[in-house]
């Protein structure tokens, strides 16, 4: 195995040094074709593939990434890619499954060397551990996977989609690790600006609507005390309803969270009952046109959160 | 300019837009002498919340595509036919379409119930039973171009009954036919094929596919044969037109396929009103 995997490395040596000296010669290798499923993944290949690939991304960051309607470009896209990135935990399930099929891309199927499941290496969160039963609730059976909502988790992901085009373009993997230093290093610097404005409201409690934001809200110590629809497209009863305003009034929250791609009645509804706001904030680069990268997207959030949060007077 | 390597990725939607087109256009004839429009749409939700109660049961554990829920769904769908051929009373002054959304209303509503007491695997149950077209797999092609051919064999067999049951109901009573038994066989063979057709097309697709041809047919003809040959012309010239649109502008493909029939009902109105006046 261990001899396997040098004669492996020898030989891409002598590819990159192969690549090197033609490339005098030769034009610059073709970019490589990246497809990610969402505008957030698709931001951060931007960020470390920078010129040397080129991304497509099927999910708008103002759709819920669940649902896509498929076009036929999707398929045309998959045919020709080098590499898929996916959320994974299940997230894609409902539509990707049998695109990826009829794409006929060996590559890119699960497993391949073209398939990235930027899930693979980051935390995450709301893993049901031990047997999953219906009295649990709203359970991803292989954890949330809302996961990128935690900038610690960006810098993994990206630190995954690092090693997986140097592994595809061996060639350009100095150009990549450069790229990926850069972008670690402009993280670092706004998580500090990030964490410096949210400091003031750490244990703040808030509800949010759906389960979207445990990364999120970890990452910056809230606290959320509970949904306003447990399940994403089921009302919730009216008895939830009512011991969520109860709990809303009794904990004092004032500050309800929602994803822009779902119906703002019934959480105004509990914001009028409980005195509270409702909050629309993008979960996805690409949500609002302000959230045009991933570090965007952050300083959008945690901008408005900071805003809201002073308005209705919360502070701890 | 239209990418050519997309047409072998719209080589298997395509011919299962086809077989729709075939017995669709046909059941559709049924269905709009008989003024059942929706029953398409009820019958679907019907098999829907069987799929539903049965992910929701251990021994399927959970697959959506398991063998438990396709049998569940489907002895939901012949309740569904049951009820719908005991509610058609002779002297009826409620209408069948009234039962009709009746049906439909509660078998949504009881999905929702359903699938809120389910984990969260259920939050995507919807979508996994709706398929797309532009997603179907030759296999699937196969599946239900055997499945279809069969129904369309019984159909064709006893096809005097059916039609004499659709067209002068009256009659066929009159005649001593056992009316309730054919229009059992009738809503049960047309359950089976609205949920096949659903799991591949999507709900949306195949109400067009099953109406819109036989009313557009209606305008031009009145004898059955006539109207057979410009439904299934219809559909199929609507499934490439769709289609071609669809990859053209890069649109949701059965969407587009849906807009197209609409667009194209219209025009044949239009030429109609133009060619032959006001009837």
């Amino acid at each position: 195995m261990g001899a396997r995997i040098l004669s492996m490395l020898t030989v891409a040596g002598l590819a990159v040094a192969a690549s090197g000296t033609a490339s005098a010669a030769s034009p610059p290798a073709a970019p490589l074709k990246v497809v990610a499923t969402t505008e957030d993944l698709g931001s951060l290949a931007r960020e470390v593939g920078g010129d040397k690939v080129t991304v497509d991304v099927f999910s708008r960051g103002y759709q819920d990434p669940h649902v896509v309607d498929p076009k036929p470009s999707f398929i045309l896209k998959l045919v020709s890619a080098d590499l898929l990135i996916v959320v994974g935990r299940e997230l894609e399930i409902g539509w990707l499954p049998p695109l990826l099929t009829q794409s006929r891309n060996a590559k890119l199927q699960p497993g391949g060397q073209g398939h990235l499941d930027a899930s693979q290496n980051v935390k995450i969160l709301d893993i049901p551990a031990g047997q999953i039963t219906r009295a649990m609730g709203d359970v991803h059976p292989s954890g949330n996977p809302h996961y990128w909502l935690d900038p610690d988790n960006g810098r993994l992901i990206a630190q995954a989609m690092k090693d997986k085009f140097s592994q595809l373009a061996p060639a350009d993997a100095a150009y990549f690790a450069q790229r990926y230093a850069d972008f670690d290093r402009r993280l670092t610097e706004a998580q500090k600006r990030w964490d410096a404005a949210m400091a003031p409201f750490k244990g703040a409690k808030i509800v949010t609507y759906h389960r979207s934001w445990p990364n999120f809200v970890d990452h910056f110590g809230l606290n959320v005390i509970g949904y306003v629809e447990p399940k994403p497209g089921i009302p919730p009863s009216p008895s939830h309803t009512i011991d969520l305003i109860r709990e809303m009034k009794a904990q004092q929250v004032k500050v309800i969270l929602v994803e822009p791609y779902w119906d703002l009645r019934t959480p105004q509804a509990i914001a009028r009952d409980a005195g509270g706001e409702v909050l629309v904030m993008p979960p996805s680069v690409g949500g609002v046109p302000e959230a045009k990268d991933y570090i965007a997207l952050f300083d959008f959030d945690v901008n408005l959160l900071v805003a809201t949060f002073k308005k209705v007077g919360i502070s701890r | 300019m239209i990418d050519t390597t997309i047409l072998q990725f719209l080589a298997a939607p395509f011919a299962a837009s086809l077989i729709v087109t075939g017995i669709h256009a046909y059941l559709g004839v049924h269905v709009v002498e008989r003024g059942v429009i929706f029953v398409d749409l009820s019958l679907a939700q019907i098999a829907a919340l069987g799929a539903t109660i049965a992910i929701l049961l251990p021994f399927t554990d959970g697959d959506p595509h398991g063998p438990g829920v396709y049998w569940m769904s489907l002895g939901f769908t012949f309740i569904g036919a049951a009820v719908f051929s005991l509610v058609h009373s002779q002297r009826a002054r409620i209408p069948q379409e009234a039962f009709i959304g009746i049906s439909y209303a509660v078998a949504s509503a009881g999905t929702i119930v359903a699938m809120s007491h389910s984990t969260s695997q259920a939050d995507h149950l919807k979508d996994m039973l709706v398929g797309n077209i532009l997603a179907v797999s030759w296999s699937e092609v196969f599946q239900t171009a055997l499945l279809y051919g069969a129904i369309g064999l019984f159909h064709y067999v006893f096809r005097k009954q059916f039609l004499r049951i659709s067209t002068d109901r009256a009659a066929a009573v009159a005649e001593g036919m056992r009316v309730r038994f054919w229009d059992f066989l009738f809503y049960a063979s047309f359950g089976l094929v609205v949920t096949r057709s659903v799991s591949i097309a999507g709900v949306l697709l195949v109400f067009c596919y099953l109406i819109v041809p036989s009313v557009a047919a209606m305008l031009y003809a009145d004898r059955l044969g006539p109207r057979l040959a410009i439904g299934w012309t219809m559909g199929t010239v609507v499934s490439i037109l769709g289609m071609y649109f669809s990859v053209l502008f890069d649109l949701p493909t059965g969407a587009t396929i849906v807009c197209t029939f609409g667009v194209v009902l219209i025009l044949m109105a239009i030429v109609r009103r133009a060619v032959f006046g006001r009837a």
